[in-house]
């Protein structure tokens, strides 16, 4: 049966754009423009969901984005508002939470038991036995009224956006349109923000003469430059200083953008909301709200039913009568409420509406029940700048009390008139709105007020239109459509000492749907104020706080900003198939298929890792051995150019906080490195002491991490690779020995430097090359090293290497309670230093007994490595220490460990038994070092 | 003993076809889009810090937030209180250098190159600040960020240095940041740019009309 009427003046279907989609396993046709819910409505649908507790039959209430019969699922996407979301040639859309069938379903058993479901029926109900919770979890689940969420793990593309407004504009009715207008000519620049897909509000399905101010409207609104209009968008937020959140959905390449603006002034223009009445069936399908029938009438051409009963309190209800009837629907009867004229009930069932019964006695058969019984002021955005809205009685809605000087409110929810007094009104507050703008920004941008500026422009008060009081009948329905909350519900609430609003929402969850309270919060506290005999000023409401209307977690989310680092190798390690790591920030190859090879390879031949990560600072001045003194445990002021030391820094508390080397390449001239992880802390840390406890040191600090390209050449054949590749520096173990610096030319390369080191335990040298040539050099090593054997190693061949030699990585095998002393650094604590970090601490450590040593470990099973962190116990269960590293030593073909052991087991040779992940205990022994490989350093020093 | 000449790359892999030219791998591509995208990291960068109220700083003449060219056609930008960063063309990383040391200064003043340590990328095009506010929470209105204004932010979650540096009469920005992290960042604007039509532009040396 096809409702579709003949063409409408205010029509937004493109008649032209026929297609068809699918709705609950059956092939419907549309137009452009339709939403899902006026596409069905013409092709005389009246049931699009089951209601969230009872499962009654839900239809059209509002036509709108509140609209709460109206949620259905739309491919994957759960929860889609189809009275707003425009429908799409191909779109399968379905009933959510039905069971067998959306006609037939068998959860609305529950309405028979409704009796039994009242006001805290699941906290009654289901809160004994505990044990039963999951069960009875899995029981509720089944009856919501949710749709189902996609389980494939791709993603829609959503994103944030920052804007800078000078006065922004809530609401794109006829006021908020003439607000931005005024704004923007009085040279603001404005947001224009609207719910709907196009601007005008109400006008929008209004008369000719309505249609003709919103052409005006509109005409001015494009033709201001300065006013960027977000359709289809809602202002979900209002937060200190005028930070809004706007959601944006109109785009067609990204799914929902949340927009960060920072408005000068904000401009409420939200307009009214028509409120439900609440009376016994009055869920039924066919019951609908008159501004819900003009639009379908005047937007999308539907006629909404065949025959109607008109309840009106106002020209709303009126005028929806006069479009039922040029639409071709037989209006039975107009129930007047400004004559006294009531309803009583509506009498019908899961098909929808059957006859209405007036309050006079009579019964009415009809399809349709149309209510106008008042407005809903959305006072959301005013509540949350921190206005109380006060209930005048005289209108019967709520109004702000006192606003910030940057919120300003027009159009409805500032009061009644014309539509040109409202527009008037609006007009000087936009203007006020952009002088408010204006101050802020002179004072924003540092600047003082002149006496000269513009003063405070007259905006005149709106008046206020009587309007009657009506909330519920003489018999009870629902209050909230979402949850299911009736009337009835509330009434039980307050006898059970539920007599606040605030307790009452909590309790009966009453205004906690997906309408937020928009359509029922009213209604609730009038309820309320009638039970507890209370008015409705004394009754108060709820607080608003965002966000306005639900928002999905993906525009939460928006687009995902994950800086990643690369050194300039890595198109080197991609080729060559090496298996990243990320590391912190870092992306870093972890092995190129097999790191025991690597691990030989070095033992044996050479091999080059990339280790640009390292932190690195340049420290330049003539202060810096002081700054080095302060930072590091060791000594630094006796460091002579040329030469490179290792230190260990630790905090105030002798807790060790990271270690490297530092190198001197001038009279003034430092390089500092840290380790890859703690380069950013050490860069603060520094900062911290440079700028806080020392200003006057005479030195300057500059991060170079990425500056050099840093690639460790390691290996006995090290020297022979790098002989073949370096100019200007003399590489004979006498010219260029253990731990010291040298600068000169690589690969052709200018301004390298090279230390040698030792981290692998072999002859090794660590290359430092300006990173925009560091691919050339690698590639370089790489061919001229060929038939050397030279092979690139990862960080887990590193690992290993430095494990065999016995290394502590800070992190890996300290933690936050660690300091030198646990370490075997104790020696390198110089504490006839003056003041350097740590050092009451350290002088405090150094005398005490009875902490976690560090040691090399030896399973007695050389097959077996425990993992990482087992503990290593004494007795039934006393913990005595846990193993911080472990890997199999390709060099000895025995498993290695490092371990914190209780200092009664450091003796080398002593017994420790270590409990495995799965409580098995295994042996092993306490080695006379930490290096399981080469301890005397041979190798290194080579 | 060395069989190739070195050859310097930029963090971000060049779009082709590609180039070797001022000893930098490049790209040679050609846009007229209305909103480009340039890797800029061959410019010569070089770091100068030095007393904030000093003689160098007055030879410098350019305050912290600030950027202008210098008669060179170097641009100086006030990177930090008592940090300059200069850039210039490629290949001019001593010289602009030597200019800067001869300065006699009283303070503590040390000069870096700072080319090989930072990606450095121009974008271009009216759209700009759209761009922008999709990835930087700053105001890029003219009143507020006008052209010649430096500042330091987070661009994308990273710490990037902005510079207003219109070009021709039209809107243009300079961003650099540390190097590991250039490849991140020009993929976050392009991704950003996606909507108005981004392209990618080769690099080409700004010769004597300066930076």
């Amino acid at each position: 049966m096809s409702m579709r009427l003949d063409h409408r003046p205010g029509e937004v279907i493109d008649r032209q754009r026929e297609f068809t989609f699918t709705w609950n396993g059956e092939e419907y046709p549309a137009y452009g423009g339709d939403t899902i819910i006026s596409a069905l409505a013409a092709c005389g649908e009246r049931i699009f969901s089951r209601s969230f507790k009872y499962h009654r039959p839900r239809g059209l209430l509002t036509a709108s984005f509140l609209d709460p019969g109206c949620m259905v699922q739309v491919d994957d996407e759960p929860n889609v508002r189809g009275a707003h979301r425009r429908v799409e040639p191909g779109m399968v859309v379905s009933p959510q939470g039905v069971w067998p069938s959306l006609e037939y379903d068998v959860k609305s058993a529950n309405g028979a038991f409704g009796r039994f479901l009242s006001a805290g029926f699941y906290y009654k109900t289901f809160i004994k036995p505990r044990r039963l919770w999951p069960v009875y979890r899995r029981m509720l689940r089944r009856f919501s009224a949710g749709g189902t969420v996609s389980a494939s793990p791709a993603q829609d593309y959503f994103d944030k956006r920052y804007a800078h407004p000078d006065v922004l504009v809530a609401g794109g009715g006829p006021a908020g349109m003439a607000a931005a207008v005024a704004a923007a000519r009085a040279g603001a620049q404005v947001l224009l923000v609207e719910e709907e897909y196009e601007l005008g509000g109400y006008l929008r399905w209004g008369d000719e003469a309505e249609l003709a101010a919103l052409r005006a409207l509109r005409e001015e609104v494009a033709s201001s430059p300065g006013i960027e209009v977000m359709p289809n968008s809602v202002v979900e937020g209002r937060y200190d200083d005028n930070w809004v959140a706007v959601m944006q959905r109109d785009l067609s390449h990204v799914e929902e953008r949340l927009v960060k603006a920072r408005a000068k002034t904000l401009v409420v223009a939200p307009g009214l909301i028509e409120r439900p009445y609440v009376f016994e069936g009055n869920d039924t399908p066919g019951v609908i709200l008159s501004t819900a029938a003009r639009r379908l009438i005047n937007l999308y051409a539907v006629k909404p039913g065949e025959r109607a009963v008109v309840f009106s309190a106002n020209e709303s209800g009126d005028a929806a009568a006069e479009d039922l009837a040029r639409s071709g629907v037989e209006v039975a009867r107009v129930v007047d409420a400004r004559r006294g004229g009531d309803i009583v009930r509506v009498k019908g069932g899961g098909k929808g509406v059957r006859a209405v019964e007036c309050s006079d006695g009579a019964e009415i058969e009809c399809d349709l029940l149309v209510t106008a019984v008042g407005w809903t002021a959305p006072t959301s955005l005013i509540n949350m700048a921190g206005d109380r809205p006060v209930y005048n009685e005289r209108a019967a809605r709520f109004f702000s009390s006192h606003l910030p000087d940057d919120v300003l409110t027009c159009g409805g929810i500032a009061g009644d008139g014309t539509l040109e007094e409202l527009i008037e009104h609006a007009r000087a507050t936009g203007g006020e709105a952009a002088r408010r703008a204006a101050k802020t920004a002179r004072r924003l941008r540092g600047g003082i007020p002149l006496e000269s500026e513009a003063p405070p422009a007259e905006i005149s008060e709106l008046p206020l239109y009587e309007h009657p009081a009506l909330f519920r009948g003489k018999t009870h329905g629902i209050v909230d459509y979402s949850e299911d909350v009736t009337s009835k519900d509330l009434v039980t609430a307050e006898k059970e000492g539920y007599d606040s609003i605030e307790l009452v929402k909590r309790y009966t969850t009453v205004t906690m749907g997906p309408a937020q309270g928009k359509l029922e919060s009213v209604n609730a506290v009038a309820i309320m104020a009638e039970t507890t005999g209370r008015t409705i000023e004394e009754t108060g409401t709820t607080v608003w706080r965002p966000p306005y209307s639900p928002v999905t977690l993906g525009a939460l989310a928006g687009r995902i900003f994950e800086p990643v680092r690369y050194s300039p190798m890595q198109p080197w390690h991609e080729i060559r198939g090496a298996k990243p790591l990320v590391a912190g920030a870092w992306i870093r190859p972890d092995h190129y298929g097999d790191p025991a090879s690597e691990v030989l390879n070095v033992r044996e031949n050479v091999g080059i890792i990339d280790v640009t990560p390292l932190g690195k600072f340049d420290l330049r001045g003539p202060d810096v051995p002081k700054l080095l003194n302060h930072l590091y445990v060791n000594r630094w002021d006796n460091l002579e150019e040329g030469r490179v030391r290792y230190g260990v820094m630790c905090l105030e508390d002798g807790v060790v906080f990271d270690d490297g080397v530092t190198g001197r390449l001038g009279p003034e001239w430092y390089v500092m490195t840290t380790t890859s992880s703690g380069a950013a802390g050490v860069g603060e840390w520094i900062d911290n002491w440079l700028q806080t406890a020392h200003p006057g040191w005479r030195i300057h600090v500059t991060p170079v991490t990425t500056a050099y390209a840093s690639i460790n050449v390691a290996g006995p054949k090290s020297r022979e690779l790098l002989l073949r590749l370096t100019e200007g520096v003399d590489l004979s173990p006498d010219a260029f020995p253990y731990m010291r610096v040298r600068e000169g030319r690589v690969a052709g390369v200018e301004g390298c430097f090279m230390w040698r080191l030792g981290f692998t335990g072999e002859l090794s040298y660590e290359v430092h090359v300006p990173a925009a040539y560091g691919l050339h050099v690698w590639e370089t090593l790489m061919q001229r090293g060929a038939d050397l054997g030279v092979g690139p190693f990862g960080v887990e061949a590193q690992r290993i290497l430095r494990l065999e030699k016995g290394h502590f990585i800070v992190g890996q095998d300290t933690d936050g309670l660690t300091g030198p002393y646990d370490v075997g650094l104790g020696r390198m604590v110089k504490l006839d230093k003056d003041d350097f970090t740590g050092k009451p601490e350290l002088a405090w450590q150094s005398e005490i007994n009875g902490r976690l040593q560090l040691v090399g470990l030896q399973p007695h099973d050389g097959s077996l490595v425990p993992p990482e962190a087992s503990q290593i116990v004494e007795g039934e269960s006393e913990i005595v220490g846990r193993i911080t590293s472990s890997r199999m030593s390709p060099t000895l073909g025995r498993s290695i460990c490092l371990g914190f052991v209780a200092e009664h087991l450091t003796t080398p040779g002593t017994k420790v038994v270590v409990q495995l992940p799965g409580g098995e205990r295994v042996p092993a022994s306490v080695t006379p070092h930490h290096a399981h490989y080469d301890p005397e350093g041979t190798r290194q020093r080579g | 003993m060395v069989e190739r000449a070195p050859v310097a790359r930029s963090p971000i892999a060049p779009a082709p076809p590609t180039t070797i030219e001022y000893g930098w791998e490049i790209s040679a591509r050609s846009s007229d889009a209305e909103l480009k995208i340039t890797d800029c990291t061959p410019l010569a960068k070089v770091l100068v810090l030095a007393p904030m109220y000093g003689e160098l700083a007055r030879a410098l003449g350019v305050p912290f937030g600030r950027a202008a060219r210098d008669t060179h056609g170097t641009l100086v930008v006030g990177s930090g209180p008592g940090e300059w960063l200069l850039l210039a063309a490629p290949g001019t990383n001593q010289a602009v250098g030597k200019r800067v040391e001869v300065v006699q200064d009283e303070g503590l003043v040390s000069v870096f190159d700072a080319t090989h340590g930072r990606a450095l990328i121009r974008i271009t095009g009216p759209r700009t600040p759209d761009l922008l506010a999709k990835v930087c929470a700053i105001d890029f209105a003219d009143e507020v960020t006008p052209d010649g204004a430096a500042f330091r932010s987070s661009v994308a979650k990273l710490v990037t240095d902005v510079v207003r540096d219109d070009s021709g009469g039209a809107r243009s920005y300079l961003l650099h940041c540390e190097r590991s992290s250039g490849q991140y960042l020009f993929d976050a604007l392009i991704d950003a740019g996606d909507e108005f039509g981004i392209e990618v532009d080769g690099f080409v040396d700004p010769g004597d009309r300066g930076v």
